[in-house]
């Protein structure tokens, strides 16, 4: 059975299915994650790149492979409900992760993490640093690579702020996360529940009844949609197997690379010339110190194409996909949204009507 | 290690050592390019040795110049010629043979694009002029800055070093695009007057490749008779 025979299954299932089946009961604390793609954090100025050691492209694969580390932590840490990477900001998460990376070479990882629930409270926004050289020697051998500690603290740090909740704030944000998702989907019929404060808090004015039939309608969507980014997710995961130990390569090239500059140091250092100065030894040896140097830079660059080269065409194909999905729910999503008021607006007619 | 010092903070600086007295060596002017480079030097090039300075000549040219303006500047204590002092002819024949050993790569591989003409040479790193938003960008390091500029239609790179040394190419290109000239100046605030070699250099097409290849990570070099697959 392929994925998109997987996919209509289980849309016919799903709304075929009565919606108690569907709601089921579960353990406030597993909150669902979704993990948005991350900021690469590459700066405009191209001028830039070469001064911060930034290598665009691989950065931007970057962006799309580490959230994954992240979400593969987060379902063995055996915390949290479903953890997704998405591929942009899921306003109606129970618990929406964000990122942004800040530096990545070969010798540390430093990443701005942000965390909000649905109700709009921050849990933490901070930085995350680890360094991989220290990592990789610790490393069991059993683990994969690119799986540093920072991913092990930030699973940690979202766990100790959820800990702060009790099971009300628990139950809240599920809740409030039902009813933004429902109200982005049908404002007539949802808006009247939740209250904005304008500064991105929101609040549960009052609850709709459980035999809600809009409110079922909008579970057996909201699954459907799962269903769709958990196929996106699964895009993630083939990319993260395909290009994992290219990757891993690549940082320990970069690893090397950086140990290289110091050796430059160390040998400008060492090779510090006490010839008279204007003397042939004594500038040839300047040219050599600047020549190593750019040797070690242009080796670097070399390798970034090297690894374009190898994963490129897998994360083209994966985006091409990943598109494809996100254009299906795009349509699919205005189609419900069209639906929805229509029905809102149907059954509002036939209350007052009347029997 | 990783400096990050801005170039436009230290470019001043530069200039200003490149150039004392006399005019930059590559001005704001120079620096900046309105729609394509002017002069297009992508190919492949081989050294003509049937053409170009020969350093020896070089050097008794040096010579001779530092003999009459020491004896210029003697003339009035004890006319007649005046041997440069020792020091000085040791400076310059440190440059000159600087100045040889940068100049001395057989063939040049130059490629160009709308923004960045990269030369890469055997033995050496490879110069690198690029231009972002029409305005180029230097390379910096703890060991030297790199710069680089169109002069009119010649490309012009010049490299400043600590204790003043200074390495300058300008590239030209002949109208039929089948001659490239290089002149690589070499100087030091130790000695009292550059050294200046000029190379000549002719295009050759190289036979195209049995195999398309690309580098990879995981498995180096891969290639092809047709499409590559990974």
């Amino acid at each position: 059975m392929t994925a998109r025979t997987r996919i209509l299954a289980f849309l016919v299932v799903g709304f075929l299915l009565p919606g108690a089946a569907i709601a089921q009961a579960r353990d406030a604390a597993a909150l669902n994650v979704s993990i948005s793609v991350f900021d690469p954090g590459i700066p405009d100025d191209r001028a830039l790149h070469r001064d911060l050691k930034i290598f665009p492209r691989i950065r931007r694969v970057e962006a799309r492979f580490l959230p994954f580390v992240l979400r593969e932590t987060l379902v063995a840490s055996g915390e949290w409900g479903a953890v997704r990477v998405v591929t942009g900001p899921d306003v109606a998460a129970e618990v929406g992760i964000s990122g942004s990376i800040i530096r990545s070479d070969g010798e540390r990882l430093e990443i701005r993490v942000r965390a909000v629930d649905a109700t709009g409270r921050l849990w933490f926004d901070q930085v995350f640093g680890s360094s991989l050289v220290q990592n990789e020697r610790d490393r069991d051998p059993g683990t994969a690579p690119g799986s540093p500690a920072i991913y092990d603290e930030i699973e940690a740090t979202l766990r100790a702020a959820r800990d702060r909740l009790d099971d009300r704030a628990l139950g809240r944000i599920i809740e409030t996360s039902l009813l933004r998702y429902a109200t982005e989907l049908a404002p007539s019929a949802f808006g009247q529940y939740l209250a904005d404060d304008g500064n991105g808090m929101f609040s549960i004015r009052r609850l709709p009844a459980r035999s809600d039939p809009m409110l079922d309608r909008i579970e057996r969507i909201r699954l459907t949609e799962y269903v769709i980014t958990d196929s996106v997710d699964a895009k993630f995961r083939e990319l993260h197997e395909e290009i994992a130990s290219t990757y891993a390569l690549w940082r320990e090239y970069r690893r090397k690379s950086l140990e290289y500059d110091r050796q430059n140091a160390r040998r400008a250092e060492d090779t510090r010339s006490d010839a008279p100065r204007g003397s042939y030894e004594a500038i040839k040896n300047l040219y050599d110190n600047y020549k190593w140097d750019r040797v070690t830079a242009q080796e670097q660059d070399r390798l970034a194409i090297a690894f374009n080269n190898e994963v490129g065409p897998v994360v083209e194909a994966m985006e091409v996909r990943i598109a494809e999905l996100e254009g299906w729910v795009e349509a699919k999503y205005a189609e419900w949204h069209r639906l929805l008021e229509e029905v809102f607006d149907a059954e509002i007619k036939l209350n007052r009507a009347g029997p | 290690m990783l400096k990050l010092r801005s170039l436009t903070i230290s470019l001043p600086c530069l200039l200003l050592v490149a150039c004392a007295p006399a005019q930059p060596v590559i001005d704001e002017q120079m620096m900046r390019i309105d729609g394509e480079m002017p002069a297009d030097l992508s190919g492949s090039w081989e050294r003509d040795y049937s053409r170009g300075d020969d350093i020896n000549q070089v050097l008794r040219d040096i010579y001779y110049y530092l003999s009459r303006t020491s004896a210029d500047r003697a003339y009035t204590a004890r006319p007649g010629p005046v041997q440069p002092s020792s020091k000085d002819f040791e400076s310059i024949r440190a440059l000159a043979r600087l100045a040889e050993l940068i100049t001395r790569p057989q063939v040049l591989t130059i490629s160009q694009n709308v923004q960045e003409i990269t030369v890469d040479r055997k033995d050496d790193f490879s110069l690198l002029c690029a231009f972002y938003d029409g305005v180029a960008r230097g390379t910096e390091s703890d060991y030297g800055t790199e710069i680089c500029g169109w002069d009119g239609d010649q490309l012009v790179s010049h490299l400043v070093l600590p204790d003043g040394l200074q390495v300058t190419h300008r590239f030209t290109v002949s109208e039929d695009g089948q001659q490239l000239r290089i002149v690589t100046t070499v100087s030091s605030s130790a000695a009292r007057v550059p050294v200046t070699l000029s190379r000549f250099y002719k295009k050759f097409e190289r036979l195209p490749p049995d195999f398309n290849c690309i580098e990879t990570l995981s498995m180096k070099r891969v290639c092809s008779t047709g499409e590559i697959v990974l």
